[in-house]
């Protein structure tokens, strides 16, 4: 997904002081050892692990801090290359060059990589730690986006989010209850819009009933209509979730069009304690960050072993804290900060057989979706889609 | 004579030492451009030929990408924002460092080495952070309206000064000024302040003697930096992302989305090389302008 904002330059001091704070826990493996983390994972069926491993995905996304006890116990470097926005992965890869071991992918990329053939198939007999994910990310009907037909995993699911309206409570009170309320002429000029063209479509195709990997070309006019107005309502299009924080922090926006949690936290961060996110009635989307080896790898057994470390209880909760994320593990959510639980609804849920159930309501009002097709005849297009975005923010 | 020339010279004439003339020490550097940067420029352009395929490129050789350059809208809406964003800002800096290159070489006395030094220190802020700079100047509450709110002469905050055109011109002037104020200066250098006293002392005012003596003298380097800020500015993609609003997209954002978003390879080269074949244009007809008016070939004598 897009959400490349979240370790931009303008976040980076909220990133380094998490950072710092985790510096300490990543430095004490006895800490988490006795808090019933693996951390090296003392399952016999981990795989062996050692070398470098080239990490290509998010800044943040390789979490330092959290893996640094597991790096350090297997002997394991991290060479990480950084990109600005998901499809630097699939244009990095596919322009060859690099022998990349790790990348994460939002679950809508998964039509687009397997076309592309840079996913490969996972050996779950090494990440034995698959075991303790919530049930809904289990299940192959997640719209087949990290677990095949045939049962064959192509990516592991270890931090997920979900759209919504974020707003200035000070300024907004009460906030607003549906997508639509952010048309209001009296929000004119006060609308928060991110340069985010698969996730504007995906929400508005949410909003207007449709199937965003399966939208006919005839319907589209429909998507640009409704985003066009919602564009016009903003008097910029920020480049990331951080800016567009900064935007509602400085009181330039009131409110925002494709909002997230996550900026709570970041506003909070910034002084202001009164950024709210909520699910509107008409719900929204959610995304799930996967831990996948692109057909590059040379180190597919060490890469393994990250992916099976990454989804330890303690590590994803660490994990979850670090980034200000959700937890795809069961026991993890147990294991969170407050601040991080109050996120998503945790509380609400009774850990055990209930909350797989939980978590499945909240993604059936928002649910995962795949993106559009590369090529179609009937349907929206990637392409179409991307190169239709810069028509909609010029003719807002 | 020149202390390089000497230096070539010298061995020859002995002719028992090994001889390493000015060419050859271009070697690596020119080795270095022709692997890094012509050979890569050359495959860029022959992909603007090829036939697109999603994040790949194939045969055959097609001009499809041109057409589809030149034919789209939105491209010829981005491009037009780019050239008025891009002589806006070169016109603005080189009018604004002017003056004070000139005053740095003939009135600043014992302030030149601070100011210079002060011009370079600005080069340690980053470039994102002088653009949140900008925002939080010219926002609704930033510095700007609250100031004039707070003098009670606004009641409500000016919308109009960020988030546009003018928001992203200010800020890249206020970027690209420490750049043209050193290439200026040095171009100044050269220049005794006699001249200038000597165009006095016959009489000339002051409009006359930037006119006829000053201008003259400086018009290759200003044209030159004029020439380089136009380009960095209507290449720029991220000050209009983080600034210009949402009308305020240029030509580099759509390159960017071609190559990265859309995974449209032929249309990003072909679209990267209309924008170096129009800043080329532009150096060209600079070149041709400063030798019509015969400033191009200005030799100071020592």
């Amino acid at each position: 997904m897009a959400y490349e904002s979240l370790f931009r330059p303008t976040d980076r001091r909220e990133f380094l002081r998490r950072g710092a704070a985790l510096l300490t826990i990543g430095a004490t493996p006895a800490l988490l050892a006795a808090c019933g983390g693996s951390s090296n994972s003392g399952s016999a069926a981990a795989p062996k692990a050692s070398g470098n491993i080239d990490y290509l995905s998010w800044e943040g996304y390789d979490i330092p801090p959290v893996m640094k006890a597991w790096k350090a116990a297997n002997s394991v470097t991290v060479k990480p290359t950084y990109i600005g926005n998901h499809d630097e992965i699939q244009a990095k890869i596919k322009a060859g060059g690099g022998s990349y071991d790790l990348i994460t992918y939002y679950q809508g990329y998964k039509p687009l990589y397997t076309e592309l053939d840079i996913l490969t198939k996972l050996d779950t007999d090494k990440i034995p730690n698959i075991e303790g994910l919530f049930s809904v990310f289990k299940e192959a009907d997640a719209r087949n986006l990290w677990i095949d037909e045939d049962g064959n995993w192509t990516g592991v699911p270890w931090t997920w989010g979900s759209i919504g309206i974020t707003w200035d409570d000070a300024k907004l009170p009460g906030g607003l209850t549906a997508w639509d309320d952010l048309l209001d002429p009296k929000l004119k000029g006060k609308v928060g819009v991110i340069n985010d063209p698969l996730g504007a479509f995906t929400l508005t195709a949410h909003i207007l009933g449709k199937d965003p990997a399966a939208l006919p070309k005839a319907e589209y006019s429909e998507i640009k209509d409704y985003l066009t107005k919602m564009v016009g309502q903003a008097k910029s299009v920020a480049p990331s979730f951080g800016d567009m924080t900064n935007q509602l922090v400085a009181g330039d926006i009131v409110a925002c069009y494709q909002g997230w949690a996550y900026m709570n936290s970041l506003a909070a961060g910034a002084g202001n304690k009164t950024v709210k996110t909520v699910t509107p009635k008409e719900g929204a989307f959610s995304f799930c960050d996967l831990y996948a080896i692109p057909s590059t790898s040379d180190n597919v057994e060490t890469v393994h072993g990250w992916i099976n470390e990454a989804i330890d209880p303690v590590i994803n909760a660490r994990a979850a804290e670090y980034l200000v994320g959700a937890v795809t593990v069961e026991k993890s959510a147990e294991m969170l900060n407050a601040d991080t639980k109050a996120l998503y609804p945790y509380d609400d849920l009774d850990l055990g057989d209930s909350t797989g159930d939980r978590l499945k309501k909240l993604f059936e009002v928002a649910p995962f979706y795949g993106m559009p097709p590369s090529e179609s005849d009937e349907f929206i297009t990637f392409t179409e889609m991307s190169e239709n975005w810069e028509e909609i923010k010029q003719g807002a | 004579m020149t202390a390089v020339e000497q230096s070539s010279r010298t061995p020859a004439r002995e002719g028992s030492r090994f001889h390493v003339g000015p060419a050859a020490l271009a070697i690596p550097a020119a080795l270095w451009m022709v692997v890094f940067f012509a050979a890569p420029l050359l495959l860029f352009f022959v992909y603007s030929f090829l036939t697109a395929r999603l994040y790949a490129v194939s045969g055959p050789l097609t001009l499809e990408a041109y057409r589809d350059a030149l034919t789209t809208h939105i491209n010829a809406t981005l491009a037009l924002n780019s050239l008025v964003v891009g002589i806006s800002v070169a016109a603005t800096t080189v009018v604004v460092a002017l003056p004070i290159a000139y005053w740095l070489r003939f009135a600043a006395g014992r302030w030149e080495t601070v100011v210079l030094f002060l011009i370079t220190a600005t080069f340690f802020a980053s470039y994102l952070v002088r653009i949140y700079a900008w925002r939080s100047i010219l926002g609704d509450n930033g510095l700007l309206n609250s100031g004039l709110k707070s003098l009670g002469i606004l009641d409500q905050p000016l919308g109009f000064v960020l988030y546009n055109r003018f928001a992203v011109t200010v800020a890249l002037v206020h970027i690209f000024l420490p750049y043209v104020v050193l290439v200026l200066y040095a171009g100044f250098r050269p220049i005794s302040p006699a001249l200038v006293e000597a165009s006095q002392d016959l009489g000339a005012n002051a409009v006359t003697r930037w006119r006829k003596v000053i201008l003259p003298l400086v018009a290759a380097p200003a044209a030159t930096s004029f020439v380089l800020v136009f380009v960095l500015a209507a290449a720029d993609y991220v000050t209009p992302q983080f600034l210009g609003g949402t009308d305020g997209a240029m030509l580099g954002v759509r390159i960017q989305t071609a190559l990265t978003g859309a995974g449209n390879w032929p249309l990003g080269a072909a679209l990267s090389f209309l924008m170096l074949a129009t800043f080329v244009a532009c150096y060209a007809l600079t070149l041709l302008l400063l030798r019509s008016l015969r400033l191009d070939r200005v030799r100071f004598v020592s």
